[in-house]
């Protein structure tokens, strides 16, 4: 489990966030949602200690982020975190040589999965391409926890599709997925749970399947009641 | 370990290009200063010795032989060096700043990689350090290549021949790059090395803390500076010369390597703790 514990983040004099708890369980999908500039790419670099927080603790299976966490989680940010003039299988090789939880059959699949040429260079493919190898970079590891910062931002439709069809598949099964995502119409019917930010805090936490089950209510319904309120 | 020379085999990849490059323009214009050095001194003695009819012994000894020297003393000799030590210190800065600017994030990747966030800083020094010595071990190999295109274009009789040796020990700008004895060696490098560590803890503070990082790196510079010339400043202004040489050499040694180990130890809390992407 992913726990956020009252975390505090100050940029300058600007606290972005304002003491955010929440969980994240293993085997579900966590959707953090919330305008832009609420702090939902700060939590998640926060919990990849890319980024300080003043105040708060992050654990992650109980215990706080070090070296050998990255073997068990992993980041996929909505930019590259691959050289431009690597190809593919340049970047597959580099994460094969510095993670002993790099699954290679899963990344040949991924490969196909996402119809991706390996002897391209990155530098050359478009947005939506770019994006899915960010994904698999980030999804042929054998990690417990994968975070996902807009996977779907700029990408065209049938991109959008394939992404989405990630989630539906056995790559995402029995992980910890936490993401963020604007387009929560491609992915509401997979989510879990779902965290509302507003303002630097935690306005709701709810179960998706809860709030169907029960309130008869989509995730969309809830977020209306909560920012148009 | 493993990681951190495959760190260091990557960065110097990432390198490999520029380095070449350098290289590449060391030798050549080296190699065209030698032509043109060698051609200029052989037109001369033509313009002399045939037509102003002046005998070969007059010449030489109103002109000298010439030797090495004036290969070495021209720009085309001491220019590419200059580009390559600005390629260096260009490199020291680039090296951080090219995994966080414009499009590229790599430093996501290279701060999520299951290994101590200090193995990125030292594949960077062993990278800038590769680099630094790779000019100067070919730097020595091109010299006498070039004398001995300099012995096939300038006649034996108008020739000082001298050993690489002796070229590199006459002047007093090359003795900086290839110094004389052991300890003038661990005092250059050393220092180089100290600089560069210092650099890299003083970008790793801008890059945690932004504006307020520079005058900390600043500061954090300042402080190392003046630790480090502490002896020299006791000696000289408080003790009345109290130290022997030899007592002021190790004194310097072991606040360099207080110096470089303070570097190592902030830069690996800011790598852990501070540094922001």
């Amino acid at each position: 489990m992913i726990e956020v514990k009252g975390v505090e983040k100050r940029y300058g004099l600007k606290k972005i966030l304002k003491g955010v708890s929440f969980t994240a369980n293993k085997g579900e999908i966590t959707c953090l949602i919330g305008i832009n500039g609420v702090g939902k790419t700060t939590i998640l670099k926060a919990i990849m200690a890319l980024t300080p927080f003043q105040k708060g603790q992050i654990l992650i299976d109980g215990k706080p982020i070090d070296k050998h966490s990255f073997e068990k989680i992993t980041f996929i940010p909505d930019s590259l975190t691959m050289l431009p003039n690597m190809t593919i299988n340049e970047a597959m090789e580099f994460m094969k040589d510095f993670y002993t939880c790099w699954n290679q059959k899963r990344a040949n699949e991924l490969l196909g999965f996402f119809r991706l040429d390996p002897s391209n260079r990155i530098s050359s493919l478009s947005k939506g391409n770019t994006a899915k190898v960010n994904l698999l970079l980030g999804l042929a590891l054998d990690v417990d926890y994968v975070l996902m910062d807009e996977p779907f931002s700029g990408i065209d439709l049938f991109s959008r599709e394939e992404i989405a069809n990630v989630f539906t598949s056995h790559l995402i099964e029995n992980r910890g997925v936490i993401i963020t995502t604007h387009e929560i119409g491609d992915i509401e019917h997979l989510l879990d749970k779902v965290v509302l930010l507003d303002d630097g805090l935690v306005t709701k936490e709810f179960s998706a399947e809860e709030a169907r089950e029960k309130e008869g209510k989509s995730v969309i319904d809830v977020m209306r009641e909560v920012y148009q309120k | 370990m493993k990681n951190y020379l495959q760190l260091v085999n990557f960065e110097f990849n990432r390198i490999a290009k520029l380095f070449t490059v350098l290289l590449g323009i060391t030798f050549v214009a080296q190699m065209i200063g030698v032509v043109v050095q060698s051609r200029s001194y052989l037109n001369m003695a033509n313009e002399k010795m045939y037509k102003e009819m002046m005998p070969q012994a007059e010449f030489l000894e109103n002109f000298g032989q010439m030797s090495f020297l004036q290969i070495a003393r021209s720009s085309w000799f001491f220019g590419p060096i200059a580009l390559c030590i600005a390629g260096v210190a260009f490199y020291i800065f680039f090296i951080w700043y090219r995994d966080w600017i414009g499009k590229n994030t790599f430093i996501y990747r290279l701060l999520m990689l299951p290994t101590s966030r200090l193995n990125i800083f030292f594949a960077k020094i062993t990278t800038i350090l590769i680099m630094t010595f790779g000019f100067v071990a070919v730097q020595l190999i091109i010299i006498p290549i070039e004398m001995l295109v300099m012995k096939a274009m300038v006649p034996d009789e108008f020739r000082l021949d001298m050993g690489v040796v002796e070229v590199l020990t006459t002047m007093p700008e090359l003795t900086l790059i290839y110094p004389s004895s052991i300890m003038q060696f661990i005092f250059h490098y050393g220092l180089g090395l100290l600089a560069v560590s210092i650099l890299f803890t003083g970008i790793l503070f801008e890059r945690s803390f932004k504006w307020k990082g520079i005058f900390a790196g600043l500061l954090y510079g300042g402080i190392a500076v003046i630790v480090l010339i502490l002896p020299l400043l006791l000696h000289e202004f408080v003790l009345n010369s109290y130290f022997y040489p030899i007592e002021l050499f190790v004194l310097e040694i072991v606040m360099g390597l207080i110096v470089f180990a303070a570097s190592i130890w902030v830069s690996g809390f800011l790598l852990k703790n501070k540094v922001t992407v």
